[in-house]
């Protein structure tokens, strides 16, 4: 597979081969499939492609709210008309408007299955190349390549925007190359690229509190005059795209008033603290605390939000804390580090754990959960599993979140009738990682926990299997899964905390290294290791302008570090299945 | 691929996981062919292999080769919900006949049309899988319960595809083990197990074509290994399970008659003769015997041997009669305009042409194929390379005639079906990187022939499953080959015979683009001339050709290269001086 001529094959191939998974996942059944008379989100999505080709804009939000009426933001909206369109074309059975409800030929659910596969080709996919690109660019382009096959193969995402039906990857995608242009330094797209996202699907705000802080952090750390230069223009350009993506719905195209209609459908508060079994911290503690007996609805409102803010806290901290402890000073820096304005910041490592900080502190405490959001704090996590080597607690920790995850979605799954595409994605994307979740032999803390929750998890199932449920507890296997799960997500929260503090002490080390020489954090060894980054850097060169000198291939070396290459990169990783010629 | 804990010889990983036990567990159930080689055949003429004959029971796989197994394992059960042909009821009908009826009704039972038509090996086999599918659903194997689509029976039975294609998984493996280049035989092997001929119809339209190839397979590794009893009673075997490798018989005859039974210097064997036909016989005794003690035998063979089908399927199969039907169609044309006076046209072809349906294909201009036209031709194309075998009767030499005589009889057969394709396929990626010449024939056809594959799964959401597969397989099985083996050609001639291969291969992308897009353009324009004219005739003779316009192009436009990669590896064995 890796001879010379087929280099240029493998990334095509690659995708190819994601394409053909994720096109024979969709061959199986979706939500809602032959249930009248709501049917379930494939409905959901296909009634938003009838209703916004045939009525005017200003009552998208308004019609028929009773059945699936639209709820996600206009991009959202704009896309569904698309489709909408370009279906009706092929047949105008399809969607017509009313006598299209639960429509279930072959025909449309083939043409439904096509569009989410040419988004997720469009966007999420593109992002994914980019990432590998652009993240993980000092590595060998193999290991860029095994990645690059971990995240496009991911079962969760797979499972329920190919499976269940939604689409999540297209306000991934958009997050993910909002990332990707931080990294590269192009702040304004990234934060363009950010706007789409959140206006595609709202969860996206599960991001927000770490790409805001980022980009503040950001201005700090370019000291007052170029950051206060950059926050104007993010202002700026943030406040235009949202009006672009509003424009329908404000004047001079609609009163003042129609805006409330998206605003209102986007944000329902008047829904109850959680509905299904969700795998966070209120359905979890609930088993003891029956919450919705003891507090009132507005009292459980303000304490979400209250330990939401408390749950990201720490992310926006350690990365304005980093911002400002390595801010460019001009006054003491030598003319050359002033002139030159690096266009990454030392502080991007933090970007991925402040994503993973806070998107999981919104899974966990906040409100209205449900338990595909998870698809959410899985994206940083995965990110960060493909960049780490399979010694490393970040890989064992990715491959249990991403295992955990899917596992949490089994109820939905099952209802979906999407067992065989669960068991056949999981086994599947473990072995292309060569990761055996009951493997025993090495002694260590998450190693062992992982042991017990996989143990867990596999008896639960095997107990569905076997036994129905008593008719005293008949959500008795749901309530098991969240117990299973939710410890699992809190682990992960716990450990992003827990390592973002570590990237940004390491990193207030090294930056201050004019004044303070001794720290006593790791120094020596970072320090050596930065020593053969700059030749890695050199070589790769890709990313980096011929003019670059002292600071990049310091932060290219930082970030490549924090994604656990710093201590993998010696090790080939013999997790694919690929015959290896050499 | 060092690290320790993921070497091949680390602890062989304990694989938990529903795929991973199946496959640990069930891929003893190729053991029956095997021992059942090594008990009926006392008088094994390899004797000095006994040692290594249980060997493969430790399942000495690499690390790839059980990735292979659990990945390609993992993408077949991502299938299960894909589209199935009719032929999943007729096998779920064989269940429920097998199960619920005495074997002395097996060939009478006339409840569903799908009446039981393969040998009695097979009749055995569905019994045999109908006993845990009673425990999985006994609703399977209700005799009246037509056309159960529940998931119980769906995974069932495509759970037993998977499972019994472990005999080809096994036996492709031991091809590799002892092969003269094992990396490439590695290739072969993985393309084998991996074709997407398997997966179209197999895994999809619903067949058990890799469990039967799977045994035509390991008889041509016991002939590789000079095991040649062991080989005949395989095909035995094989015959029994499934008639259509009848095709394969005359190489198979002529191979062991002139190899096993006859000395070099022309002299019968008898100990070797006898004890060979004993085990045919045997074999044949032991499918045929209780159906013989019953009085059963004409009843039998007139439901394996219908005669009364036509010269084409429903969807020509793409051999010489697609390109003669339309050959028949383009001189119709022709002569219906008045150009060629001479030629009479016969009324009842005018109908017949036109349409895709199955029954007798009468030609309008050509004169009409009989049967008997059919066994002629294909009898004197398979006696020419029957010579050349009886001359030279290396292992190399047999499976090339092995691959003709399936070929010829694809060719020139009566009424054959697209899936017989399969009977050339195989054998020929066996020779695909012996040389050049080989591999060039194997590209062809292999390209030509799968893409002929295509028009059996017509559903759109397929379309996507059959292309991006077969793709990805050309990809990586037909790239790595045409490296080691390509040769630049030497002549003008042959220079212009490889531009022209390119191009005709070039070709099949532009094909799918408009089989993909034919239809819809077709019926856009349809629904545009129904609303202005609604003559209702215009309709009858207007739409129905354009409506299976897609299907002759392609069959006629594989049957081109079909006939050249036929042409080709006749030419090829013919010249061979060996």
């Amino acid at each position: 597979m890796h001879q010379e001529n087929m280099k240029a094959w493998v990334v095509p191939s690659l995708v190819l081969a994601s394409i053909w998974v994720k096109w024979a996942v969709g061959l199986g059944s979706y939500s809602g499939q032959g249930t009248p008379p709501m049917f379930g989100d494939y409905e959901a999505q296909r009634h938003w492609m009838e209703l916004t080709i045939h009525l005017p804009t200003r009552q998208w939000y308004t019609y028929d709210l009773q059945y699936w009426g639209l709820d996600y933001p206009p991009l959202t909206a704009y896309v569904s008309w698309l489709c909408g369109i370009v279906g009706s074309w092929v047949d105008p059975l399809w969607f017509a408007l009313d006598d299209s409800r639960g429509i279930e030929t072959s025909g449309s659910k083939v043409f439904m299955r096509a569009t989410v596969l040419f988004f997720d080709t469009l966007v999420y996919v593109p992002a994914l190349v980019m990432f590998a690109r652009v993240w993980q660019g000092t590595r060998s382009s193999r290991t860029q390549n095994l990645a690059l096959a971990l995240l496009l193969l991911q079962p969760a995402l797979i499972l329920i925007d190919f499976g269940h039906f939604q689409y999540n990857s297209v306000m991934l995608g958009f997050t993910l190359f909002a990332m990707n242009f931080f990294a590269t330094g192009h702040d304004l797209f990234g934060a363009v690229c950010f706007v789409l996202s959140l206006g595609f699907k709202q969860m996206a705000l599960y991001y927000a509190p770490a790409i805001g802080t980022y980009l503040l952090a950001k201005c700090v750390y370019l000291g007052p005059s170029a950051g206060s230069k950059l926050f104007i223009r993010l202002a700026i350009i943030t406040i235009l795209s949202f009006l672009a993506l509003f424009l329908p719905f404000l004047p001079p195209f609609a009163p003042l008033s129609a805006i409330l209609d998206p605003i209102t459908r986007i944000f329902p508060f008047n829904r109850g603290l959680f509905e299904d079994k969700v795998a966070n911290f209120w359905c979890a503690t609930n088993v003891v605390l029956k919450w919705k007996l003891w507090a009132p609805q507005g009292a459980l409102i303000k304490l979400s939000t209250a330990l939401t803010a408390f749950g990201f806290f720490p992310a926006v901290a350690t990365l304005l804390f980093s911002g400002y402890k390595l801010r460019v000073q001009p006054a003491t820096g030598d003319e050359k580090s002033t002139s030159f304005l690096p266009k990454q910041t030392p502080i991007l490592p933090l970007l991925p754990y402040a994503l993973l900080t806070s998107s999981l502190s919104f899974f966990l405490f906040s409100f209205q959960v449900h338990e595909k959001t998870i698809l959410v704090p899985l994206l940083p996590m995965t990110l960060l599993l493909s960049g780490s080597s399979p010694e490393e607690v970040t890989f064992e920790l990715g491959m249990l979140m991403n295992n955990v995850a899917v596992f949490s979605m089994w109820p939905l799954l099952k209802r979906d009738d999407l067992g065989v595409q669960y068991i056949a994605l999981l086994v599947l994307w473990n072995r292309l990682l060569g990761y055996n979740p009951f493997r025993t032999s090495r002694r260590s803390y998450i190693r062992l926990l992982s042991l017990v929750v996989y143990t867990a998890a596999f008896v639960l199932h095997l107990a569905e299997l076997l036994i129905s449920p008593p008719t005293r507890l008949p959500d008795i296997f749901p309530v098991l899964n969240v117990l299973i799960s939710t410890p699992v997500f809190v682990l992960v929260w716990l450990w992003s905390i827990k390592r973002a503090i570590e990237v940004s002490w390491a990193l207030g080390g090294l930056g201050s290294r004019s004044k303070v020489t001794q720290k006593p954090v790791s120094n020596s060894s970072t320090a050596t290791k930065l020593h053969r980054f700059p030749v890695e850097g050199g070589a790769d060169g890709k990313a980096h302008g011929s003019t670059s000198d002292i600071g990049l291939p310091r932060a290219s070396g930082m970030r490549t570090m924090s994604l656990g290459f710093a201590q993998g990169r010696r090790r080939t990783i013999p997790r694919s299945g690929s015959v290896d010629i050499n | 691929m060092s690290q320790t804990h993921l070497s091949p010889t680390a602890p062989r990983p304990n694989l938990s996981l529903a795929t991973g036990e199946k496959g640990t567990h069930t891929l003893p159930d190729s053991i029956p062919e095997e021992s059942a080689a090594a008990t009926k055949g006392p008088e094994d003429a390899a004797p000095a292999k006994k040692t290594g004959r249980f060997s493969w029971l430790k399942l000495d796989m690499t690390r790839t080769e059980w990735d292979i197994l659990i990945g390609s394992t993992c993408l077949k059960l991502l299938l299960f919900p894909a589209y199935r042909s009719t032929d999943f009821e007729v096998h779920r009908n064989w269940l429920a006949i097998t199960h619920s009826l005495p074997i002395s009704k097996w060939y009478y039972d006339t409840t569903s049309e799908w009446t039981l038509d393969y040998p009695p090996f097979f009749a055995y086999f569905e019994k045999l899988l109908s006993i845990p599918a009673y425990f999985v659903d006994p609703r399977i194997v209700d005799l009246n319960n037509l056309n159960y689509g529940a998931w119980s029976v769906v995974a069932y039975q495509r759970a037993t595809v998977v499972v019994t294609e472990l005999v080809l998984g096994a036996a492709v493996l031991r091809f590799i083990r002892g092969a003269e280049n094992p990396a490439m035989q590695r290739i072969i092997s993985a393309s084998l197990f991996l074709h997407p001929g398997f997966l179209i119809v197999d895994h999809i339209h619903f067949q058990y074509n890799g469990f039967m190839f799977g045994i035509l397979l390991w008889s041509l590794l016991m002939a590789r290994n000079d095991r040649k009893l062991a080989s005949g009673f395989l095909f035995a075997v094989l015959l029994n399970f499934k008639h259509i490798y009848l095709y394969l018989a005359p190489a198979y005859f002529v191979y062991l008659l002139r190899s096993y039974c006859v000395s070099p210097t022309y002299t019968l064997l008898p100990a070797r003769f006898l004890s060979l036909a004993n085990a045919v016989i045997l074999t044949f005794l032991a499918s045929l015997g209780p159906f013989l003690l019953m009085g059963q035998l004409p009843q039998l063979l007139s439901r394996l041997f219908p005669f009364t089908r036509g010269l084409n399927h429903a969807y020509w199969a793409p051999n010489f009669w697609a390109l003669v039907t339309a050959a028949d169609r383009v001189l119709l044309k022709v002569v219906s305009r008045g150009q060629l006076g001479g030629l009479s046209i016969n009324e009842s072809g005018v109908a017949s042409t036109s349409r895709g349906l199955v029954g007798d294909t009468v030609f309008a201009v050509l004169p009409t194929v009989k049967p008997i036209h059919t066994f002629a031709i294909t009898v004197a194309f398979q006696t020419i390379y029957m010579g050349k075998l009886w001359t030279n009767t290396s292992y190399k030499s047999f499976v090339t005639a092995l691959t003709l005589c399936g070929f010829t009889s694809y060719m020139f057969g009566w009424h054959v079906h697209e899936k017989a394709i399969l009977l050339v396929l195989v054998p020929l990626s066996l020779l695909a990187a012996e040389s050049n010449a080989y591999f060039r024939t194997f590209e062809i056809a292999s390209i030509a022939g799968i893409y002929s594959l295509f028009p059996l799964l017509f559903t759109p959401a397929e379309t996507v499953v059959k292309i991006v597969y077969s793709a990805l397989w050309v990809l990586f099985v037909l790239r790595p080959i045409h490296r080691q083996v390509y040769q630049f050609p030497r002549t003008v001639t042959f220079v212009v015979i490889d531009f022209l291969e390119r191009l005709y291969l070039a070709g099949f992308p532009l094909l799918q683009i408009f089989v993909t897009l034919f239809p819809l353009f077709a019926r856009r324009r349809g629904a545009a001339n129904g609303s202005v004219s609604e003559h209702s005739d215009g309709e009858e003779s207007g739409t129905s050709p354009l409506e299976f316009l897609p299907l002759m192009v392609t069959s006629v436009y594989c049957a081109v290269g079909l006939v050249w990669a036929f042409i080709r590896l006749s030419v090829i064995y013919l010249a061979r001086k060996d």
